[in-house]
């Protein structure tokens, strides 16, 4: 017989995950206390206070709780304990409270998640090069704290100008990109417990 | 190749992903699943090592890269299910042998079932005899001839961008498995094949930090790193922390993968759906099938694929060679015009990296292992355009590269993380999260603990990695057996909470430990303090 798993852990959480580069998943669980603590916050105004999930947007800063670019409310019911969020642009970083909004606005967060980074959804627009030597080990492991050392980028050489042999390049890799793009709806047939086509 | 080999215009670096999850259940005396591992024996593992041996035997200077996974390598190294193992093919050398007669008055069929029974019985010779019941050591020996690189994958193949959310998780995977592989082939690892090749930003300072050297990521991991890469896929870049990551290339793969375009569609190959297992009259082949009565494939097929027809024809053995031989062809052309095209814009030679399930070659693709044996011997003989490498030997050549920041990415479907997270797994995560939070701080509780606490810490860690798999989150995403993914992880989450709640009240259960010790008896050396 399968056992089943606990419904609670009784700690009160939040946690953000990846889907991809417009998609986040998140979990939760809020203990009584925790609820406790949101009803003694917010008195009186704790009624019709809706639970909402709050998004900050602290791509490439430090958030300090006030800083975040944008923010966004997401409406749950904490009873749902998960919920897909869908967002606009990739390459984001995110973090959330849980909490209530009043209905005067005011916000009374019980927990706070982890940061989440959205991964990229095509090419970098950065074409700034650095290169490194590295010198391969063999048959041991290298030291995890020596130096690696930048060198000079090689020269664009051949038939072409050092100008078109880069936008030669860009032209392949965008096109690569596009082709990958394309792939992505999956290639691999699977492993041998993948069942029949 | 040595030093004095000319520099060949291009690289090929094929690369077979050996894995399975850890299937062993003692309690029963036949359990479906572990048929996984059988069948991948007699149809991928062996036929590879042949296929390997062979060309070392001709003189064929090859290079290939493989993982093999902490848990794969367990099971091969498992005296019980190896000796399940001989019970299965002693099952199918007797149905095979049954066969030959069945078929005697005809022909086409006839030849087909001799095909098996020999096949069979070379199979059985070279596991006891040529291999000494030891894969793992038959692979390792070709490491040792420098044609082949084992690389190593997550301790239980778990997926490393899902289980980061508590990072001393993703740090275990890698650990274990490292120290896995030092212990089963006396180094350490150059290499990792990263589960599903999930990688997010900052994962290799995990990798550098166990002394891993490089991975690889699905195309768009390169396609998207940041900055661009100046030479896309076709080059290994530098991660900041000095970690190789190499990409696939699309267009090798794509021939070999692709259900539609690819070789293993071709009419001429065997059909791996067309089974005796469910074409014979039911009470002939009811020894051979599951134990409670299902019917299942045997691995004898007598067809082709034929088309998209359901009135498959009889599977011609000559024809299906030649045709595998004429792909290994095309393929090693292709890749030729490849190189040619990409290395005039080059500084290097470009690499062309081609990952591969393992398991495509002779499980699903009967002739994937005869593909790769005529490729290596056209490789070596008709041509110096293009030749094979493994990373370690590209690294060691050309040590400048770019430096790039890979893009969070995998090899699932959309290229991302959906195949793991999605409506039909998503509920595992909670636990798995908890978990490994929880085990994380029983290490700190004990830091240096003994005798049952030590067993029980350890034992702790087991049930974590096996809960970890991510062939439990595939398994219920694509829909088949998915109540033994389901009942497995919560099998696994349930132990590892009796122990750590045990552990917490300072009363260990020794029955109960010794009962799941012997049956979740993977990483007999494992050191708990990986978890911290």
């Amino acid at each position: 017989m399968t056992p089943e798993l606990p419904d609670r852990y009784g700690r009160t959480e939040l946690v953000l995950m990846v889907v991809d580069p417009s998609l986040l998943f998140a979990y939760w669980e809020v203990t009584s206390e925790g609820l406790r603590e949101a009803q003694v916050a917010l008195g009186a105004e704790m009624k019709g206070a809706r639970a909402v999930l709050r998004f900050y947007d602290i791509s490439l800063i430090h958030f300090d709780g006030t800083n975040a670019h944008h923010t966004f409310d997401i409406d749950i019911g904490l009873e749902g304990r998960n919920w897909y969020v869908h967002l606009w642009t990739a390459e984001k970083s995110y973090c959330a409270d849980l909490g209530f909004v009043a209905r005067t606005g005011r916000f009374h967060a019980i927990t706070r998640s982890n940061i989440v980074h959205t991964p990229r959804a095509g090419v970098s627009a950065r074409d700034e090069e650095r290169w490194m030597r590295v010198r391969f080990v063999r048959r041991r492991k290298p030291d995890p704290a020596r130096r690696l050392e930048f060198v000079l980028a090689p020269p664009f050489g051949g038939r072409l100008s050092p100008e078109e042999l880069r936008a030669l390049l860009e032209r392949r890799l965008r096109e690569q990109a596009r082709l990958a793009a394309e792939s992505a709806k999956g290639t691999s047939p699977g492993s041998l417990f993948q069942g029949s086509r | 190749m040595s030093p004095q080999t000319p520099q060949p215009m291009g690289y090929l670096c094929l690369v077979l992903h050996c894995h399975l999850p850890y299937v062993r259940h003692p309690e029963h005396e036949h359990f479906l699943e572990e048929n996984w591992l059988f069948e991948a024996i007699t149809d991928t593992y062996i036929p590879l090592l042949r296929v390997m041996n062979g060309l070392v035997r001709d003189g064929v200077d090859f290079r290939l890269t493989a993982t093999l996974s902490p848990p794969l390598i367990s099971m091969l190294r498992g005296p019980l299910l190896i000796s399940r193992y001989e019970r299965h093919l002693n099952r199918l050398i007797e149905l095979a042998s049954k066969e030959v007669h069945r078929t005697a008055s005809q022909p086409e069929f006839h030849r087909l079932a001799t095909m098996y029974l020999e096949r069979f019985l070379q199979t059985r010779h070279a596991f006891t005899q040529e291999y000494g019941r030891d894969l793992v050591s038959a692979f390792g020996h070709i490491q040792d001839l420098g044609k082949l690189e084992i690389i190593t994958c997550g301790a239980t193949h778990g997926f490393l961008p899902l289980l980061n959310v508590v990072p001393s998780a993703v740090r275990a995977q890698v650990r274990v498995a490292v120290a896995h592989y030092e212990e089963t082939f006396g180094r350490p690892p150059h290499g990792i094949w990263l589960p599903e090749c999930g990688y997010y930003p900052g994962l290799d300072e995990v990798l550098r930090d166990a002394g891993l050297q490089f991975f690889f990521t699905e195309s768009h991991g390169l396609l998207y790193a940041d900055p661009r890469p100046r030479y896309g896929v076709h080059a290994p870049v530098f991660c900041p922390t000095g970690v190789a990551a190499f990409a696939r290339d699309l267009d090798s793969s794509k021939q070999v993968w692709s259900a539609e375009e690819g070789y293993p569609g071709d009419p001429a190959y065997r059909d791996y759906y067309r089974d005796i297992g469910w074409d014979l009259d039911y009470d002939y082949i009811k020894p051979y099938i599951h134990v409670d009565g299902k019917r299942i494939n045997t691995g004898i097929k007598y067809h082709r694929i034929t088309g998209k027809t359901d009135q498959k024809q009889v599977y011609d053995r000559a024809w299906a060679r030649a045709r595998a031989a004429d792909h290994a062809g095309n393929f090693m052309f292709n890749r030729e015009r490849q190189v040619e095209w990409l290395a005039p814009a080059m500084d290097r030679p470009p690499i062309v990296v081609a990952p591969y399930d393992a398991e495509l070659f002779g499980h699903w693709w009967f002739e994937g292992p005869e593909w790769l044996d005529f490729l290596f011997r056209k490789l070596h003989f008709d041509q110096q355009t293009v030749k094979p490498i493994t990373p370690a030997e590209y690294l060691e050549r050309h040590d400048v590269n770019q430096v790039c920041t890979p893009c969070g990415s995998s090899w699932g479907y959309k290229g991302y993380h959906e195949v793991w997270l999605n409506g039909g797994n998503d509920w595992i995560y909670r636990h798995l999260h908890t978990a490994a939070r929880r085990m994380e701080e029983l290490t700190r509780a004990f830091p240096q603990a003994e005798g049952m606490t030590r067993r029980a810490l350890t034992q702790a860690g087991r049930e974590l990695l096996l809960a970890q798999s991510s062939d439990w989150a595939f398994i219920m995403k694509t829909g088949t057996m998915v109540e033994y993914a389901v009942k497995r992880t919560k099998e696994h989450l349930t132990r590892f909470t009796s122990l750590y709640e045990q552990l917490r009240s300072g009363r260990i259960d020794a029955g109960f430990l010794k009962d799941i010790e012997e049956k979740d008896n993977l990483f007999p050396s494992l050191d708990y303090r990986n978890f911290s």
